[in-house]
C-alpha cells in the first residue's frame, strides 16, 4: 500500500462530532421531519409549501440536522423531532432478529451516526435506539471482517453497497491491512511507487483534454 | 505499520552461516560481527546474511525449526488447539520468507517448507478472525494476545483498532448523561 | 433554506477524493459571506425591534439565523482547514517544488502558507542529524539497498548524483542509481523501481 501523506479529520462517531470533519457536516445535514412548537416570524420563505410571511406554530417541515439541534431545547419547546423510520420500533425489531439482511446504505447512509445523533433530543425511546445501534454494529462485524480481510484484487463494490458510511470506512481500513501484507508477500513491499496523487493528477489532466 | 518495515525489524534476528572467506571482527554500533573465518560457522544478522550470500561469500545454515518433520509437528499441533501456539521465532513467516527468497539452494525441502509456513500462518490467521470476532461480540473490555507475532497482528490492526473505537463510541452512547445538554455543534 | 452554498463548498471537497486539490473557489466563499452578511443584519434588525418594542417573539428567528451565522462558520473553517491539509500532503508527495497546474488550484494565502511550511519543514530537517542535517521525507520505506534499478517513463533531462558524473534521463533509458536520488523522481512519476 502506498503511504497517504494526507490524513482527513476524522468523523466524531457517537453523539460529540469533529467540528473540523467533511464527513460530520455531511452527517449533520441530514434532513430531519420536524413540527415547530411555537412561530417563527418573517422567516416564511424558508417553508417552500405555504407562502404565508412567518413559519406558523405547528408547522411540520424538514431541518437539516444541525439546525433542529442547535433550536432544540430541553425546557423551552420551541420544535420537537420526530424520529426517523429506520429508528422506530418496527425497524428496531428487524434491525434486531437479523442485522446482517439490512441495507444499510440504504437505509442512511449515515446510520449510526444520524441514531447517535438523535439521543440528543429527549425520547423514552433513547436507550432501545442506542442499543439497537450497539447490537446492529456488533451483529454485522464477522461478515465486515471477513470480507474486508478476504477480499484482495476483486471488484469490491458488491461488498460494500450495502454498508453504511462508518462500515464502509472500517471496510477500507481492513483492505489497506491485507493489501499491504498481499503485496510483501509478493515480494513488492519494498518497491518504490510513484504517489497515488501524482498519477491521480495526471489522470484529471488527461481527461481534461479528452472531454 | 507497513509490512515492509516488519521485515526491516525480521532483518535483525540472528541466523548461522558459514563464509567461505576471511575478515577480522567488525565493529558496529548495533554490536560486533565476526570474525569470519572460511567453513567456520558464525552468528550474523539476517540483512548481513542475505548480503553475504548474494554476492556468494557464505552458506546460509536454516534455522533449526526450519525443518519439514518439525513444521508438520507444529501445523498439526496449531490446527488441534484453539489457542495460538507458541511459534519458533517471533519472526518465522519473515525468516521463511526472507531466507527462502535468497537462499533456497541452502535449505532442504525449500517448497514443502514454504507451504507448511503458510499452512500455519492461515490457521492462526483464523483463529485470529474468529478470536476478534468473539471479543467484539460479548463485549470485552481487554484480551491477551500471547503467542501472536507482530505480522500477524499488524494485518488486522487498523481494522480492529477503528472498529473497537466505533464500538466504543457506540457503547458510551448507552451512558445516561454523557449527554452534555449544551450542543456545541452546527 | 440557508447555508446551502457553504454545503456546496464541503461537497466539492468530498468529491475529490485521495486528497486532490480543487480549485479554490473564491466566488462559493464570497457568497457564503454574502449571506453571512445579510443573516447579520436581519438579525441586527430584529434584535433592535425586540429590545425597543418587547417583541419577543422574534426570538426563535434570531436564534435560527444565529445557528446558520455558525454553521457558516463551520463549514468555512472546515473548507480551509481541509484544504491546509491537503496542500501540506503536496509536500510529501510532490516535494518542495509544485508543479504549476497544482499552484494554480491555490490561492495567494495558501501559496503563502505552503512556503512557510516548506520553510519550517526545511528547517527542522536542518536541525536534526549533525551539520549535515537529515531529510525525513527520504527513506518512507526501509532501503534494502543503497542503489537501484530504475526505468525513465519520460525525457526528464540531465541528473546529477553524488560523484559528479551526469546522466542524462531519456525516455524507457534504464539506470543503475544511488536510491536517495530517485525517491522523489519515483513519486513523481517520472522514474519507474524496477525489482529484480
Amino acid at each position: 500500500m502506498d503511504t497517504q501523506s494526507y490524513l482527513p479529520v476524522q468523523p466524531g462517531v457517537g453523539m460529540e462530532e469533529n467540528f473540523l470533519s467533511l464527513d460530520d457536516i455531511l452527517l449533520s445535514h441530514e434532513r430531519l421531519p420536524i413540527r415547530t412548537e411555537c412561530s417563527f416570524p418573517r422567516l416564511g420563505f424558508l417553508d417552500k409549501s405555504s407562502d404565508s410571511q412567518d413559519i406558523p406554530e405547528g408547522t411540520k417541515m424538514e431541518l437539516p440536522l444541525w439546525l433542529s439541534k442547535g433550536l432544540y431545547e430541553k425546557k423551552r419547546r420551541v420544535l420537537s423531532v420526530e424520529l426517523p423510520k429506520v429508528y422506530r420500533e418496527g425497524w428496531r425489531t428487524v434491525f434486531n432478529a437479523d442485522p446482517n439482511v439490512v441495507d444499510l446504505h440504504k437505509m442512511g447512509p449515515y446510520y449510526y451516526g444520524l441514531g447517535s445523533q438523535m439521543l440528543h433530543f429527549d425520547s423514552p425511546e433513547n436507550p432501545e435506539i442506542a442499543q439497537t445501534l450497539l447490537q446492529t454494529f456488533m451483529g454485522r462485524f464477522r461478515r465486515n471482517m471477513d470480507s474486508s480481510q478476504n477480499a484482495y484484487n476483486e471488484d469490491t463494490s458488491a461488498l460494500v453497497e450495502r454498508l453504511d458510511c462508518l462500515e464502509k470506512a472500517l471496510f477500507s481500513s481492513g483492505q489497506s491491512g491485507l493489501n499491504s501484507f498481499q503485496s510483501w508477500e509478493k515480494g513488492r513491499a519494498s518497491q518504490l511507487t510513484a504517489s497515488s496523487l501524482v498519477l491521480n493528477y495526471r489522470k484529471r489532466k488527461i481527461n481534461d483534454i479528452q472531454p | 505499520m507497513d509490512a515492509s518495515e516488519v521485515e526491516f525489524l525480521a532483518e535483525k534476528e540472528t541466523v548461522k552461516i558459514i563464509p567461505n572467506f576471511s575478515l577480522d571482527k567488525i565493529y558496529l554500533i548495533g554490536g560486533d560481527l565476526g570474525p569470519f573465518n572460511p567453513g567456520l560457522p558464525v552468528d550474523v544478522p539476517v540483512w548481513l546474511a542475505l548480503n553475504l550470500k548474494q554476492r556468494q561469500k557464505c552458506r546460509i545454515v536454516p534455522p533449526a525449526w526450519m525443518d519439514v518433520d518439525k513444521l508438520e509437528e507444529m501445523r498439526d499441533l496449531e490446527r488441534k488447539e484453539d489457542t495460538f501456539t507458541p511459534v519458533p521465532s517471533p519472526y518465522y513467516m519473515e525468516l521463511t520468507k526472507l531466507l527462502l527468497n535468497y537462499a533456497s539452494d541452502n535449505i532442504p525441502k525449500a517448497d514443502e517448507i514454504r507451504t507448511l509456513v503458510k499452512d500455519i500462518w492461515d490457521t492462526r490467521i483464523a483463529k485470529l478472525r474468529l478470536s476478534a470476532d468473539s471479543f467484539i461480540s460479548q463485549l470485552e473490555a481487554h484480551a491477551k494476545l500471547d503467542n501472536l507475532t507482530l505480522m500477524e497482528i499488524n494485518t488486522i490492526r487498523a481494522f480492529l483498532l477503528d472498529s473497537l473505537n466505533c464500538m466504543y463510541k457506540l457503547r458510551s452512547n448507552q451512558q445516561p448523561g454523557s449527554s452534555k445538554g449544551q450542543f456545541t455543534d452546527f | 433554506m440557508f447555508c446551502e452554498k457553504a454545503m456546496e463548498l464541503i461537497r466539492e471537497l468530498q468529491r475529490s477524493s485521495e486528497g486532490q486539490l480543487p480549485a479554490f473557489n473564491e466566488d462559493g466563499l464570497r457568497q457564503v459571506l454574502q449571506e453571512m452578511e445579510a443573516l447579520y443584519e436581519q438579525n441586527q434588525t430584529d434584535v433592535n425591534e425586540a429590545k425597543a418594542d418587547g417583541r419577543a417573539d422574534l426570538i426563535p428567528s434570531i436564534k435560527l439565523r444565529h445557528c446558520c451565522l455558525l454553521r457558516n462558520q463551520r463549514c468555512l473553517t472546515a473548507y480551509l482547514y481541509d484544504r491546509l491539509l491537503r496542500i501540506r500532503a503536496l509536500r510529501w508527495e510532490y516535494g518542495s517544488v509544485l508543479p504549476a497546474n497544482v499552484r494554480f488550484h491555490m490561492c495567494a494565502e495558501e501559496v503563502q502558507w505552503f512556503s512557510h511550511y516548506k520553510k519550517s519543514l526545511a528547517s527542522f530537517m536542518r536541525s536534526l542529524g549533525g551539520a549535515e542535517g537529515l531529510d525525513i521525507t527520504q527513506d518512507m520505506k526501509p532501503p534494502k539497498s543503497l542503489y537501484i534499478q530504475v526505468r525513465c517513463l519520460k525525457d526528464h533531462g540531465e541528473l546529477e548524483i553524488d560523484d559528479g558524473t551526469v546522466i542524462l534521463l531519456k525516455k524507457n533509458s534504464q539506470h543503475f542509481l544511488p536510491r536517495w536520488k530517485c525517491e522523489q523522481l519515483i513519486r513523481q512519476g517520472v522514474l519507474e523501481h524496477v525489482m529484480s
